[in-house]
């Protein structure tokens, strides 16, 4: 098995139809999926350790290193920054999605 | 009027330059995000460095961490507070047999308001017990014997949600036209294959049984399985094709299909794929994603046919099992 607290949280749709549209076999398509994920991964992280106080920082990346699938991070982080933190991620995978467009778009346009 | 032959080399080419494209983008895109975090937050960086840790391969270490604690019996997934106090099997058996319940009309009320009672609204992997008292209810009301661990394999998760998914080419050459008639052909036709490849090299050596598999298929994530690389090419083969039993479970709707597509990617949200057919049978014609229960169907003598499961007017199986 394989999670992330804030799988549930990320929907990426059409860069998943342009990468099947792409790729002629399992592996290039598992190749292509590698790499929106650990884009994803950076982008979340950087975002929630922005939102997050510095003193909290250490105590939330031993508790990520413990259970990364653990959702109650999900509570741990809005607790201490006082923000829903679950919209942000949200947000955030909104954006990503918005840029993922773009990267795509910009090919077609060429 | 198709292509000749010698043109269709030009798509070949405009494809392997879409994926090239594709690639190297997403490859710059990822190393600018992974130099940002870096800078930002070099602690934090340092932090997973010292523990051998790529912020962008997490995946495989939560992979490594849920394995071990699988095999130890020590997961938990969700805080001690959500666990609810669970029925016995039999119980739930003889409420559906005395009936007391007017909303409980059909073997399909029994299936949705006994999973409703056991797991959570949102999906998430299940824990041993849940799951051994599924197993009961859909061998005692469904009729049909399925495991969430079979022969030692289990899914990333049994409870999650499914999503639409085209239908596959099943030889070269095969058209989405092939594929029936009517709305399952609105979805269209995959532009790849499935993981397996064909399902046969010829549309002269199609057989019913290749017919079958594509019209009732599953897509699971056998990519994110903990062992996945380590146990080729075993896990591929004992994947290929192997029978799930999928209940939606929101309406009781259950299918018998075969694996034959590895997928979706985890950012999708969701965990499983169905065929047109699958999806159509479970939710309706507008159905895309909803939550589902899949387990490994034990048919080994292969009896159990694919497609849809008409428990409806079943009377309830024999005993229970233990």
């Amino acid at each position: 098995m394989s999670k992330i607290f804030y799988d549930h949280l990320i929907i990426l749709e059409e860069i998943k139809v342009y990468i099947s549209r792409v790729s002629s076999s399992q592996e290039e398509k598992e190749e292509l999926w590698n790499l929106v994920d650990e884009i994803v991964h950076h982008r979340i992280f950087s975002m929630v350790l922005d939102k997050l106080p510095k003193e909290h920082h250490d105590n939330f990346m031993n508790k990520f290193y413990k259970a990364p699938h653990d959702e109650r991070l999900i509570k741990f982080l809005s607790e201490k920054t006082g923000e829903d933190i679950e919209k942000i991620i949200k947000d955030e995978s909104e954006n990503i999605a918005r840029e993922l467009r773009q990267l795509v778009s910009s090919k077609n346009k060429r | 009027m198709g292509q000749l032959p010698t043109q269709t080399y030009h798509t070949i080419e405009k494809d392997r330059a879409n994926f090239d494209y594709l690639r190297n983008k997403l490859k710059i895109k990822k190393l600018q995000e992974s130099d940002k975090f870096q800078i930002s937050y070099p602690l934090a960086h340092e932090f997973l460095k010292g523990k051998g840790l790529d912020l962008g391969k997490i995946r495989e270490h939560s992979s490594k961490l849920i394995g071990a604690a699988v095999m130890s019996g020590s997961l938990l997934l969700t805080p001690p507070s959500s666990f609810k106090s669970l029925p016995a099997p039999h119980e739930i058996i003889e409420k559906f047999r005395q009936n007391t319940n007017p909303n409980l009309k059909s073997s399909h009320d029994l299936i949705v308001e006994t999973l409703a009672s056991v797991i959570p609204k949102r999906a998430r992997p299940l824990s041993r017990v849940e799951e051994k008292l599924i197993e009961q209810v859909f061998q005692n009301v469904i009729g049909v014997t399925a495991r969430a661990t079979l022969e030692g394999e289990h899914l990333n998760t049994t409870y999650g949600y499914i999503g639409a998914e085209q239908h596959l080419r099943r030889y070269p050459g095969d058209k989405i036209s092939d594929h029936g008639e009517g709305k399952v052909l609105k979805e269209g036709i995959a532009p790849g294959l499935g993981a397996w490849g064909y399902f046969t090299g010829s549309r002269e050596s199609l057989s019913e049984s290749d017919i079958e598999r594509e019209k009732w298929y599953a897509v699971v994530q056998t990519l994110y399985l903990p062992d996945w690389d380590r146990r080729q090419p075993f896990l591929k083969s004992w994947y290929k094709y192997r029978k799930v039993l999928i209940v939606n479970t929101n309406n009781g709707n259950a299918v018998v299909a075969t694996i034959a597509d590895s997928g979706p990617a985890a950012w999708t949200g969701k965990h499983y794929g169905g065929s047109p057919e699958v999806m159509a049978y479970l939710g309706g014609e507008r159905y895309k994603k909803g939550p589902v229960i899949v387990f490994f169907v034990d048919d080994p003598e292969n009896k159990m046919p694919l497609g849809p499961v008409e428990y409806n007017n079943m009377t309830l199986a024999g005993g229970l099992y233990e």
